[in-house]
């Protein structure tokens, strides 16, 4: 139980050595005072972020926390209500979009297709802010395109129409576009949806990768809060429009916090493979409601032996 | 189901309203949205009287509605009696019915298509009935309203068929792009055949031109007495999918994992549509703005539950109908501004607003 | 300098510092249209109340000297010209609208221009206002405002594609309404007079009309070539494309106010000739199988079917001339609907649960 809080501690300015307790110290991108809400219903309160520099930050959370909320307005595709995102300090909202697409790329939750376009003309698509419309193809877009389908294994399929693909498949070839946008930083909004759990790793694998080829920062939504903390250098804990905790996942993870964000009662223990934490459930409901009894010892005592 | 986890929660995070509900699950909220939907029922109730009263009362001779109250109720052989039991009321029950089955139609119609902007006029159906008029009025001598019901029913049914069996040829069967798309195109190919006919036949031209507007003028029981029988098998048929529709909105794949035929839903809505289109366009013309925009105000105030969604259609629709054709009848004393003119002048900015109010969603 | 070719189906031509990428498959339609085009012209100012022959109507169009020049040159010409002009703009502005629409049923009637058009034409003829001189201008203005009208009223911190069509559409019917109004009022002449010019005709048009139709064209041409690369991203779903830095509010804007100029004008000079932009751009699309619609062939496709609607509805029942209008549709919608029919497009139904528009 460290650097757990419920308010965040950072003020109004982000100053980079309290705003996230991580090894890199710059941070391009941050939310300051962050208020976001869908006509009149408030999703996301006066949040304080900096997503550190070349680190994978994760944010995780239960349903309708405002995770997702929260990446779609570090991506500008939502207007805060109050306070504002900043990308090199500059307000997002003043920051040309064409300009932003160039440093921040980002794959919506459900993206759709336009009707029978191919995979490779979809990926291509990602090159969009680095074209005009009397520059529609260069030799960088053309490497851009060519590497970002070898790294997500959607070479053989280029011919193929999008709609016709598995979940799996179209997942990884939207993921491609994403990345043949060569952007410092992307963000992804739970980018392992509609994926099997093998794919699931290879897409995080492929994360893990770019993060630590090319320095890219990365700031995605996970449903699963294993993988989280698996791969996260920087995990943020979100409930009901505020940020509950972030860190590094071995710091901050163990049963409290998930019993506080999920309100799930659960045993952590250090993963047989990686040594990062590892959340394990609690018996399911209905065997206490069948008679029996819960070692209640385990359940409720928070921290594991790591 | 693999899209059924991520799908709920992007609604709870986007879709506003009903989001609160779903993460609370609350009693609460639930309640206060059956609440909502009864209230608004109810004032649609009253709103339907209001609008039967006046279509009874009002006209080139106005009767107090007191006196109407009493007709009704006693009888009486006065001038006022007269007007009103012979014409009054038979018009006022044509449009109640014309009303309903058009905002059913529409309703059902934007269901199948998910498409916002379906409705029998664009896709070819009340054009079918046009063309059947036509071909009574230039081909077959027929020159009466009660006489045109019929050829217009028969178009309709032939558009219809038409419309389907093109959509549903083909790999995927009638999915919601291929009936659109081929709904305009059997529309714009009925279009060219009246205007065909109507400009080698110049007098069926004057005739038809008055047909074509929509006007529940002149309609009498007898009209009411042909298509009651359509409208109640409509009715049934539509309801009858009601569940299947709102399976249908949240995509078809979804539809299938919830058990519903897709393909039977769609087959049995559109011929309850048909069926209610026919009837309705039939007894007052193409009547062109109750279809489109009667689902989207029910839904307005409704919401998305095709088991509200529908009663509330067939209620707004005559509602619509009805003030439209009194104040026709108002405007321009003695003439009348045919209630097909009236409905889209009349409800445009009830549409417009509930648009511009609310996110619209198909 | 090494082939650069991508995405699939793409071919690259560069010159200089640019470079633009044509679809193949569209390139070719382009190639086959523009043949069929010229067949149709020809076919359309060989047949009339008198023929001639073919040879002669192609020396005519070459600038060679030929006995019929006065004929095909001076009396069939200028009108097949307002109606290759009048196509080919509606076929543009059809695909715009239905691009910035994501509707497929989208089309310049549905946002207002043709109704907006109507309304102020035949206000004018039942108010006394017959003069050909006028009367184009009032209804490129109707439809212009309409369609403004339209959009200020959709717009609420953006243009949801819904809402625009929803608006239009009611407006368009109230329009409509009150089109019909003037009809059911105005005597009998003035309604078949106004029946005419609403089914479209492009009887009695020529150089007057082809005149102001050609600047305009013109003057439309540079936001018409932008237009096609700007449709490429339109056709994303808004996250994605404003993820991909396209200024979404913008780019609508401009692609919208090129459709409605183009199909205003092209309203102007030869009546509502409405199906052909609803249909030219999806049979365009689905020959050339392409992800957006393809604005060239889009544009021969709408010249195309105007020509020969317009030859058809000279001989099909002559001496009686039928407006062209009725026949785009005659000849356009049993092509669609064969397409329909034939092109196995089950694929569109699998998009997945949130993309329902």
């Amino acid at each position: 139980m460290s650097t757990s809080s419920s308010t965040p501690s950072a003020g109004s300015t982000p100053s980079p050595g309290d705003a996230a307790p991580s090894t890199s110290s710059t941070s391009r991108l941050a939310a300051r005072g962050l208020t976001l809400a869908y006509e009149d219903r408030t999703v996301v309160e006066e949040l304080d972020l900096a997503v550190p520099d070349g680190e994978i930050t994760v944010v995780v959370g239960p349903n309708a926390c405002g995770k997702s909320t929260m990446l779609r307005a570090l991506g500008r595709l939502l207007k805060p209500r109050g306070g504002s995102v900043l990308l090199d300090g500059e307000e997002l909202s003043r920051i040309p979009t064409r300009t932003i697409a160039r440093s921040i790329g980002l794959l919506p939750q459900s993206p759709v297709a336009p009707e029978a376009i191919t995979v490779a003309d979809l990926v291509s698509r990602g090159r969009q802010p680095h074209q005009r419309w009397w520059q529609q193809w260069s030799e960088e877009d053309e490497r851009a395109v060519t590497d970002a389908m070898e790294r997500t294994d959607v070479t053989a399929l280029g011919d193929r129409p999008v709609d016709e693909l598995s979940g799996g498949q179209r997942q990884r070839v939207w993921i491609a576009m994403a990345l043949a946008q060569e952007t410092d930083l992307l963000l992804l909004d739970e980018p392992t949806t509609y994926l099997d759990i093998a794919h699931q790793v290879e897409v995080l694998d492929l994360v893990r990768q770019l993060n630590v080829d090319r320095g890219r920062t990365v700031v995605m939504v996970l449903h699963d809060l294993n993988q989280a903390a698996r791969y996260a250098d920087h995990l943020v804990a979100m409930k009901e429009g505020r940020l509950v905790a972030r860190g590094r996942p071995g710091e901050i993870v163990d049963a409290t916090l998930v019993r506080e964000v999920f309100g799930l009662e659960s045993v952590v223990v250090p993963c047989p493979v990686t040594g990062d934490p590892l959340v394990v459930p609690g018996p399911p409901r209905q065997s206490a409601a069948a008679g029996i009894p819960a070692p209640s010892g385990t359940l409720t005592s928070g921290k594991a032996p790591s | 189901m693999p899209a059924a986890v991520p799908t709920t929660s992007q609604d709870g995070a986007r879709s506003g309203g009903g989001g609160s509900a779903a993460g609370g699950a609350g009693h609460t909220p639930r309640r206060a949205v059956l609440a909502r939907r009864l209230a608004w029922v109810l004032a649609a109730l009253g709103a339907l009287a209001l609008a039967a009263l006046l279509s009874l009362a009002l006209g080139s001779r106005s009767i107090a509605p007191a006196e109407v109250w009493h007709i009704l109720l006693h009888g009486g052989d006065s001038n006022a009696a007269e007007v009103i039991r012979t014409m009054r009321v038979p018009r006022t029950l044509v449009g109640v019915m014309v009303g309903a089955a058009l905002g059913l139609a529409g309703t059902v119609m934007q269901g199948i298509t998910r498409n916002p902007i379906a409705e029998p006029g664009i896709l070819g159906i009340s054009q079918g009935a046009s063309v059947g008029v036509v071909c009574a009025i230039a081909f077959a001598g027929v020159h009466s309203l009660s006489g045109y019901v019929w050829f217009a029913f028969a178009g309709t049914g032939i558009a219809a068929v038409a419309v389907y069996a093109i959509a549903a040829r083909g790999r995927g069967g009638a999915t919601p792009v291929k009936l659109a798309l081929s709904g305009a195109a059997i529309n714009a190919l009925l279009v060219a055949v009246v205007s065909g006919i109507l400009t080698t036949q110049a007098a069926a031209m004057d005739e038809f031109r008055f047909w074509q507007v929509g006007s529940l003028s002149d309609r009498d029981a007898e009209i009411a007495a042909q298509i009651w029988p359509f409208l109640l098998v409509g009715l049934v048929l539509v309801f009858a999918v009601a569940r299947g529709l709102d399976a249908l909105a949240l995509g078809e794949d979804v539809a299938k994992g919830l058990g519903q035929s897709v393909a039977t839903v769609r087959l049995v809505g559109g011929l309850g549509a048909t069926v209610l289109t026919g009837a309705g366009v039939a007894a007052a013309g193409p009547i062109a703005f109750v279809g489109l925009a009667v689902p989207h105000i029910a839904r307005a105030l409704v919401g998305g539950d095709h088991r509200w969604l529908l009663p509330m259609a067939a209620l707004l629709g005559p509602v619509v109908l009805l003030v439209s054709d009194v104040v026709g009848r108002l405007v321009m004393r003695p003439g009348e501004v045919p209630a097909g003119v009236m409905t889209a002048l009349i409800g445009v900015p009830f549409l417009v607003a509930l648009v511009r109010r609310r996110g619209v969603a198909a | 300098m090494s082939t650069v070719t991508r995405p699939a189906g793409y071919a690259l031509a560069r010159r200089g510092r640019g470079s633009w990428l044509v679809h193949k498959r569209a390139a070719g339609t382009v190639v086959v249209l523009a043949l069929a085009l010229f067949a149709a012209v020809v076919a359309n100012l060989t047949l009339g109340e008198s023929t001639v022959s073919p040879t002669e109507v192609v020396k005519v169009l070459f600038g060679q000297p030929s006995p019929d020049e006065l004929v095909v040159g001076t009396l069939r010409m200028p009108r097949l010209v307002v109606g290759l002009m009048a196509g080919a703009a509606l076929g543009v502005a059809g695909a715009l609208i239905q691009t910035v629409a994501r509707n497929p049923l989208a089309s310049p009637e549905i946002i207002g221009v043709t109704h907006g058009a109507s309304a102020l034409t035949v206000g004018a003829m039942t108010f006394g206002v017959t003069s050909y001189a006028a009367l184009p201008y009032l209804s490129v203005t109707g439809g212009l405002v309409a369609a403004a009208l339209v959009y200020l009223f959709a717009w609420r911190g953006g243009l949801h594609a819904t809402r625009f069509v929803l608006i239009g559409i009611g407006f368009s019917v109230a329009l409509r309404s009150v089109t019909q109004l003037f009809l059911t009022k105005g005597d009998y002449l003035v309604a078949q007079q106004a029946k005419v010019w609403m089914t479209g005709s492009l009887n009695g048009r020529g150089w007057d009309q082809a005149g102001p139709l050609a600047i305009a064209l013109v003057v439309m041409l540079p936001f018409v070539v932008w237009s096609a690369w700007a449709m490429r991203n339109v056709t994303l779903d808004d996250d994605t494309a404003t993820a991909l830095g396209v200024s979404l509010g913008r780019n609508r804007l401009l692609l919208v106010i090129t459709g409605v100029v183009l199909a205003s004008v092209a309203t102007g000079a030869a009546g509502p000739i409405d199906f052909v932009a609803l249909l030219a751009p999806q049979i365009a699309r689905r020959v050339t199988r392409t992800a957006q619609i393809p604005l060239l062939s889009s544009a021969l496709l709408g010249a195309f079917v105007v020509t020969l609607g317009d030859l058809l509805a000279r001989k099909l029942f002559a001496p009686t001339e039928l407006p062209v209008g009725v026949l785009t549709a005659a000849v356009g919608a049993p092509y669609l609907i064969w397409l329909i029919v034939r092109t196995s497009s089950g694929r569109t139904s699998r998009s997945r649960s949130g993309a329902a528009q």
